[in-house]
């Protein structure tokens, strides 16, 4: 007796973006920075004069333009993804290579901030409040490093005619790990640069 | 089982998300996030401000989530692990800000 098999045609109702192997890490990357928030909001309820003073001690401007840098670079590789599955392929390297300018905007807002905040008096020890913020702002710098080298070696593929309509998993992989990456710093944004 | 496993392993095109839809999703979170900035700087030590922040943090990550990520559309353990980790900081953001002293005294050493 044969096996009972889904009649061809029939797609499942979900699927994976990317591939298994990408959202494992996705959900190491997000259960990592949840034990991390843990810490912050742990340290937040200990102290809690410390937390509402620091944030006023840090550049908005800096947390600003690094949380526009990662909303426009999501958008524009969420547009590369959405144009490749239209077949139309030299649109979508234009919007990946777009999303990896963007991004590099990020270390390098990143790097300026940093020199602002050591020539305020902002560092490891200025206190529990900045040491958490380094803490947690420098992990998640390390992350979407990994992410743009990511899009460097997608980009590679991409322009050497690696991805197609039919099979971009690999593109749809950065994609996602990318938009992670980006939901974890509008988490972070609030919670240093806004909560005052 | 081979043929119900190939099904499952080899996603069917999906349709291209309109660039119209993405792009709306993009000007709300960077409107959210200048929003959010000016609230912030606004109504500072307002007893009710950590609500409103907790609020846009979990409307931020569902709009990334929904529209960039097609989460809808995501295996359940995706969509699960998605939800789970954007109500998390909202959450504990409100857990901190009203009972932060019983959280302190629960977790002191």
């Amino acid at each position: 007796m044969p096996d009972a098999v889904l009649p061809i045609g029939l797609a499942p109702a979900w699927r994976i973006p990317g591939n298994k192997g990408i959202w494992v890490g996705i959900t190491c990357e997000l259960v990592e920075f949840t034990l991390m928030f843990l810490v912050y909001f742990l340290a937040r309820a200990h102290n809690p004069e410390a937390f509402q003073a620091g944030a006023e001690r840090l550049s908005r401007i800096a947390g600003t333009a690094i949380t526009l840098l990662m909303v426009g670079s999501s958008f524009f590789i969420a547009c590369s993804v959405s144009a490749l599955r239209a077949d139309k392929r030299r649109a979508s390297l234009l919007w990946l290579a777009l999303g990896l300018f963007t991004a590099l905007g990020y270390p390098v807002a990143k790097a300026l901030e940093v020199s602002w905040n050591l020539e305020h008096g902002i560092n490891g020890s200025s206190g529990i409040f900045f040491t958490v913020y380094y803490y947690l702002t420098f992990n998640h710098m390390v992350h979407a490093g990994w992410g743009i080298l990511g899009m460097l070696w997608v980009l590679a593929r991409h322009a050497a005619g690696g991805y197609t309509r039919e099979d971009h998993s690999g593109l749809e992989a950065l994609a996602s790990y990318w938009h992670a990456t980006d939901i974890i710093w509008l988490t972070l944004f609030p919670l240093f640069y806004v909560l005052a | 089982m081979d043929a119900l496993d190939s099904s499952f392993s080899r996603s069917p095109v999906e349709p291209p998300v309109p660039i119209a839809r993405l792009g709306l999703a993009w000007l709300a979170l960077s409107a959210l996030t200048v929003i959010g900035l000016g609230l912030g700087i606004w109504f500072h030590g307002q007893p009710w401000l950590p609500l409103l922040v907790a609020g846009m943090i979990w409307l931020k990550g569902a709009l990334v989530a929904r529209n960039f990520l097609e989460s809808r559309h995501a295996h359940p353990f995706i969509r699960r692990v998605l939800q789970a980790f954007i109500a998390f900081a909202p959450l504990m953001l409100l857990l901190t800000s009203f009972l932060g002293d019983r959280l302190a005294r629960w977790t002191a050493l």
